[in-house]
């Protein structure tokens, strides 16, 4: 924040010379700030963050970083492969994955910076940077460990691989619909506990089982298998299954939140396609 | 009466050839009912087409060309796909004949055709739209172009109207459709069913997201269990 800071102390006094409507228009557009501006405000609407202050500190730093990277030892501080992949992960992490254009735009941004080997060169992404890029998605995100492993094993590349942009992509999305996977999953063994903490073992699986043959339609036409998830996963189907289960229960077994997390996250890794 | 081209069974085409055909093309035959199949595989390419004329009168085969739709020049609809058990009914139609306008005898040729079927007594047909018993039926057919000397319809058959097809299987999820009776007395301990249901259909979303979606661009592996060893490595 300190070059920041130095920089509009530099600015303040010409812009008190300076008098007259005239002036001021004048001074806007050769410092082209209208369009700098413009820059934060879409990115900040892009974004969405719940401290929009901080997020625009942080992006007019990244800003001036950037900008005055060209000179001196900034720049070899810039092209080491952390920088850029911390650039990275703050681009893909600006908008949520079902904003589909923002979120396109971000990952191609994101795969440049990668990709970016010093000033003009291009390396390309390879596979060690794109393996970490992900594993840090889903650290940040706070996916539990071995369900992020099981993933990362499905999507990720070797370290000598190039990665296409295609393959960046849906390795991305993939981390970050986990991501949403998981916390849905965590909210719904807090509604199937009631309150109690711990949910009861045949509740839970007999809405797993549920979960799983509502995914299981596969090869029938979209419209189809959409009506017949519905009807499979209404309230009334679902409180069937799960009084059912109740009914059928010899003995009261608990099962706890990460079995249960376990359990629905493999559930979705078994449909992610892997790569190859 | 059988016939070699399956796509003309229960159908009817348009004879006839405008002047400006070049003449390889074969004479010209107006005459309807007794012709062969053949009338089909010599048809010249363009201005032969297959006209529903009246409407919907024949369902054609998959095989036929599709149809160029005309005006209704009648309401009767009559039966619909002929099936390959399905006989045709005995009727005798009438060669297209130009329309006589009262008045004499007109140099030019009018641009009405009228073909009359007549169905024998004592089979009289039954049509699929209000009317029934029919004994005669009329086509005025209306010249399609200037560029149209002789038109008519050819291979004219008519069928009876059949049994309406039998109710397909419906799928079970989709028969369960109407909510079964709530069971009197469900478990005082069940957690929301609404709640379980939103964030369990919230789930199902996201995991058909990633599965519609797959990386179109391969890596281009060929390493079999993660060896390139040569002797290993795969062919295909």
């Amino acid at each position: 924040m300190a070059t920041y800071e130095k920089r509009r102390a530099a600015v303040t006094p010409t812009a008190a010379a300076g008098s007259g409507l005239g002036d001021e228009a004048e001074f806007l557009l050769q410092a082209d700030v209208t369009a700098m501006v413009r820059e934060a405000l879409l990115k900040v609407l892009e974004a969405r963050p719940e401290e929009p202050v901080s997020f625009l500190a942080d992006y007019f730093e990244r800003l001036v970083l950037s900008s005055s990277g060209a000179a001196g030892e900034a720049a070899a501080e810039l092209s080491g492969p952390m920088q850029r992949l911390s650039r990275a992960l703050w681009y893909v992490r600006l908008a949520h994955h079902s904003h589909r254009t923002a979120f396109n735009n971000n990952i191609s941004t994101a795969y440049e910076v990668l990709g970016a080997g010093g000033r003009r060169r291009r390396l390309g992404v390879d596979g060690r940077l794109y393996s970490e890029l992900l594993r840090r998605i889903c650290q940040h995100g706070d996916a539990p460990q071995e369900v992020a492993a099981e993933l990362l094993r499905r999507v990720q590349c070797r370290d000598h691989e190039a990665v296409p942009f295609d393959v960046f992509r849906y390795g991305v999305l993939t981390c970050f619909v986990l991501l949403e996977f998981v916390t849905k999953a965590r909210m719904l063994y807090d509604v199937l506990d009631s309150g109690a903490g711990v949910a009861d073992k045949s509740v839970c699986q007999a809405v797993l089982c549920t979960l799983e043959e509502a995914l299981g339609a596969s090869g029938l036409s979209v419209p189809v298998r959409y009506l017949e998830a519905g009807s499979r996963l209404g309230p009334d189907c679902l409180a069937l299954a799960m009084d059912r289960a109740l009914q059928e229960r010899k003995l009261s077994t608990t099962m706890s939140r990460e079995e249960f997390l376990k359990k629905a996250t493999a559930l979705f890794v078994a449909k992610v396609k892997p790569v190859e | 009466m059988g016939n070699a081209d399956s796509s003309l069974l229960g159908s009817a085409s348009w004879g006839g050839v405008p002047p400006a055909l070049p003449r390889s093309v074969p004479a010209p035959h107006r005459t309807a009912p007794h012709r062969r199949a053949p009338s089909a595989a010599a048809a010249p390419p363009a201005p032969r087409r297959r006209v529903a004329a009246p409407p919907a009168l024949w369902r054609p085969l998959p095989a036929a060309p599709p149809r160029v739709p005309r005006p209704a020049q009648r309401g009767a609809a009559m039966s619909g796909a002929p099936g390959p058990g399905r006989a045709p009914l005995p009727c005798t139609a009438r060669p297209a004949a130009p329309l006589q306008l009262p008045g004499g005898a007109e140099a030019a040729r009018p641009g009405v055709a009228v073909i009359d079927v007549r169905f024998p007594r004592g089979s009289a047909a039954d049509m699929l739209c209000d009317m029934e018993q029919v004994t005669a039926l009329r086509f005025i057919l209306r010249q399609p172009s200037p560029a149209w000397l002789h038109f008519g319809i050819e291979e004219l058959q008519l069928f009876p109207p059949g049994s309406k097809t039998p109710p397909q299987d419906v799928p079970s999820w989709l028969s369960q459709l109407s909510p079964p009776e709530q069971p009197p007395s469900l478990h005082g301990e069940l957690p929301d069913p609404e709640k379980v249901a939103a964030e369990v259909q919230q789930m199902w979303a996201l995991t058909e997201v990633v599965r519609a979606r797959q990386a179109a661009a391969r890596i281009g592996r060929f390493d079999v269990d993660g060896c390139y060893d040569v002797n290993l490595l795969s062919y295909s």
